[in-house]
């Protein structure tokens, strides 16, 4: 008989859950600033482009790779979004092409990895500072401020006292949810993350999994552009320096293996929220602004302690139980 | 064909015949740089890039993928930290002393993070990274320290008969050092195995975990050694002294030859990469291009050097030709 596979939330989404859930309401104790609606709408539309890119980079990092070139990309889109919609392109035009130009970051990436096999590390730090040096020389050293935006007060509306990026981010969150769990896309993934050589000796198609989920990222990094420039309407050299760091503490501490193989963007969403809140919630608690990167950073680590110490204890009870059986 | 690959093997002369390019391009961009003046006073950009880079490399060559980004930011906090001190009233050699142990004290953290909490090495050293330069920050609120005494200035702005002094007396003995170590003890023995195979290290007897934390925390000490010269140079301690170091270091030492799934390639080497780096730097810079292209070109040599890298790989093995101690060691 064919049995139906119904994938539940691991110990590990609960988890993140819980310290979600308890951070929420430390930060409401703490602060009386921190339970408005201002100010819980803010922390949603801060963390929009961490959340629709963490997405990608989820998927990224269950293949086994990493992406520390994001920031640089979303610069490069938003300058192209804001360059274009400058010149009175048609807003859906600017959009498409905002995305295209993401993918082609994207597939430069995937190309490095999958074909010339160059480690991810490696090859989206060698991008990341190119992609720079390319903002660099398209801003020269100044802002680029008053392009008109391109979907006027969609994105960053309000509906119902409820932000309309956050209708967007759930929809998203479905679909990659529905993608990884239950297309066979997903289940590749989640294969060949586990063991690269066997997913590979299955005939799944390895390289063309990893071209295809990088340039994946790079569409969501497109994409999230857009919503950069909607909401700030600013582009500065600096823009997204420190969003791989954010992205990449969402995906790890929403659970997901660095090694590949496990995670769910389940665990990502809740990830996500946790740095948001924590970013937000310690500017209300008056802590220096500049310690920032520093709380964000053992955030990563303490969270990896605790994935290997939680990995361990299952591990232990599991052989436990397996020698319990056998015995008896 | 075959010969071509054989020559490109010896990564040693083929990074000469491309240091001699490098030159002969930048003396054909700038009259004024084919002198021996300047060609002796541009190494002086090299010596800080180089103490990294043998950090860096050093824990590349410990294989399991390990990887320090957090080189830059060691660099910067020990700096800050030796600015501090100073600020506290300390002697200025005292206080340097102490930054380079509290570089290593950085490292250390780094290593036992990675083999002791088995954090992978790449988001540790990225959580670190963040983690230090942003403590650094904080220690400075964004300005920078100064006033450090003019004797201090010595070590990064003197010159011995017309060779900068943090050449003669940092870089090189750190070199020759690291090379006795690397390549005359029996623990530099042990880090080619572990990059080779460390399964093989363990069994053999090999404390793998003991070692690659020495080798994290090396890698601290060096940046503190930079550090130290970052500060003498500048003569002020700034809190991004080291931004973008950790990618010069990897770029540096994968051009240099090490193999980043660890256990081979040659100390030796990677000084000559840096010398590369070093002049296509300062070139640039004289030939007066725009310092934003340093970071591009920077990027698509990393890239070119890893390529490279495996072709190389892949040829041997269609050569038949087994991996030996001659390819590791000298």
């Amino acid at each position: 008989m064919k049995q139906k596979y119904i994938p539940l939330p691991g110990y590990r989404e609960y988890f993140t859950l819980i310290i979600l859930c308890a951070e929420f309401v430390l930060f409401a104790l703490l602060s009386n600033k921190f339970l408005t609606e201002q100010n819980v709408t803010q922390i949603i539309q801060n963390a929009s482009e961490i959340a629709i890119i963490s997405i990608g980079m989820t998927i990224v990092i269950i293949l086994g790779g990493i992406d520390i070139s994001v920031g640089s990309v979303l610069g490069v889109c938003a300058i192209v979004a804001a360059r274009l919609s400058a010149m009175g392109v048609n807003p859906i035009l600017v959009v498409v092409l905002t995305i295209c130009s993401g993918i082609v970051a994207g597939a430069a990436n995937g190309l490095l990895v999958s074909l010339l096999k160059v480690p991810e590390l490696i090859a989206t730090l060698a991008t990341m500072n190119f992609w720079r040096a390319i903002i660099f020389l398209m801003l020269g050293g100044s802002w680029l401020t008053g392009f008109p935006t391109v979907f006027n007060n969609i994105a960053s509306g309000i509906t119902f006292s409820i932000p309309n990026i956050l209708f967007f981010i759930l929809i998203l969150y479905f679909v990659f949810w529905f993608v990884l769990t239950y297309r066979p896309f997903g289940r590749h993934l989640y294969a060949i993350g586990t063991n690269m050589e066997a997913a590979r000796l299955n005939g799944i198609k390895v390289k063309k999994m990893k071209f295809a989920s990088y340039m994946l990222l790079g569409a969501l990094v497109g994409l999230s552009a857009i919503f950069y420039i909607d909401r700030m309407g600013t582009v500065e050299m600096t823009i997204g320096s420190d969003l791989a760091m954010q992205c990449i503490a969402a995906v790890v501490i929403g659970g997901t293996s660095i090694t590949g193989g496990r995670g769910s963007v389940v665990g990502t969403l809740a990830g996500v929220l946790f740095v948001a809140v924590m970013s937000n919630g310690i500017v209300l608690l008056g802590v220096p602004s500049l310690l920032d990167h520093a709380i964000v950073g053992s955030l990563i680590i303490i969270s990896i302690i605790i994935d290997v110490l939680l990995r361990k204890r299952i591990k232990k009870r599991r052989v436990e139980t397996k020698t319990r059986l056998t015995i008896s | 064909m075959k010969t071509i690959w054989a020559i490109a093997d010896k990564r040693g002369f083929m990074l000469t015949l491309l240091l001699i390019i490098t030159i002969a391009i930048m003396s054909f961009l700038n009259q004024d740089f084919l002198s021996i003046d300047n060609l002796v006073g541009i190494t002086q950009f090299g010596a800080v890039l180089s103490l990294l880079a043998i950090g860096q490399s050093l824990v590349i060559l410990s294989g399991r993928g390990a990887i320090d980004l957090s080189v830059g930011a060691m660099l910067s906090l020990s700096g800050v930290f030796l600015g501090v001190l100073f600020q506290a009233g300390m002697n200025i050699w005292v206080a340097s002393l102490l930054a380079i142990l509290f570089g290593g004290l950085l490292g250390l953290i780094n290593g036992v993070l990675v083999n002791f909490c088995h954090i992978h090495s790449l988001i540790a050293t990225l959580g670190t990274q963040y983690l230090f330069s942003s403590i650094a920050l904080y220690l400075t609120s964004g300005t920078p320290v100064s006033g450090f005494p003019s004797s201090f200035g010595v070590i990064g702005q003197g010159m011995i008969i017309g060779i900068p002094i943090q050449v003669v007396l940092v870089a090189v003995p750190v070199y020759i050092i690291m090379w006795f170590m690397v390549y005359r003890t029996r623990a530099g023995r042990e880090i080619y195995l572990l990059g080779t195979n460390d399964i093989a290290a363990k069994f053999s007897g090999i404390q793998v975990n003991k070692i690659r934390t020495l080798i994290f925390t090396l890698s601290g000490l060096l940046s503190g050694i930079g550090a130290v010269v970052t500060c003498s140079w500048l003569m002020t301690a700034r809190a991004d002294a080291g931004t973008g170091m950790e990618m010069e270091s990897i770029t540096v030492a994968v051009l240099g030859g090490i193999i980043v799934s660890g256990g081979k390639g040659h100390l030796g080497s990677v000084m000559l990469s840096v010398l590369i780096v070093t002049v296509l730097n300062s070139g640039l810079q004289i030939a007066n291009i725009d310092s934003v292209w340093e970071l591009a070109i920077l990027g698509i040599l990393l890239i070119l050097a890893i390529v490279f890298n495996n072709i190389l790989v892949t040829k041997k093995i269609a050569y038949g030709g087994n991996v030996t101690f001659k390819d590791k060691g000298e």
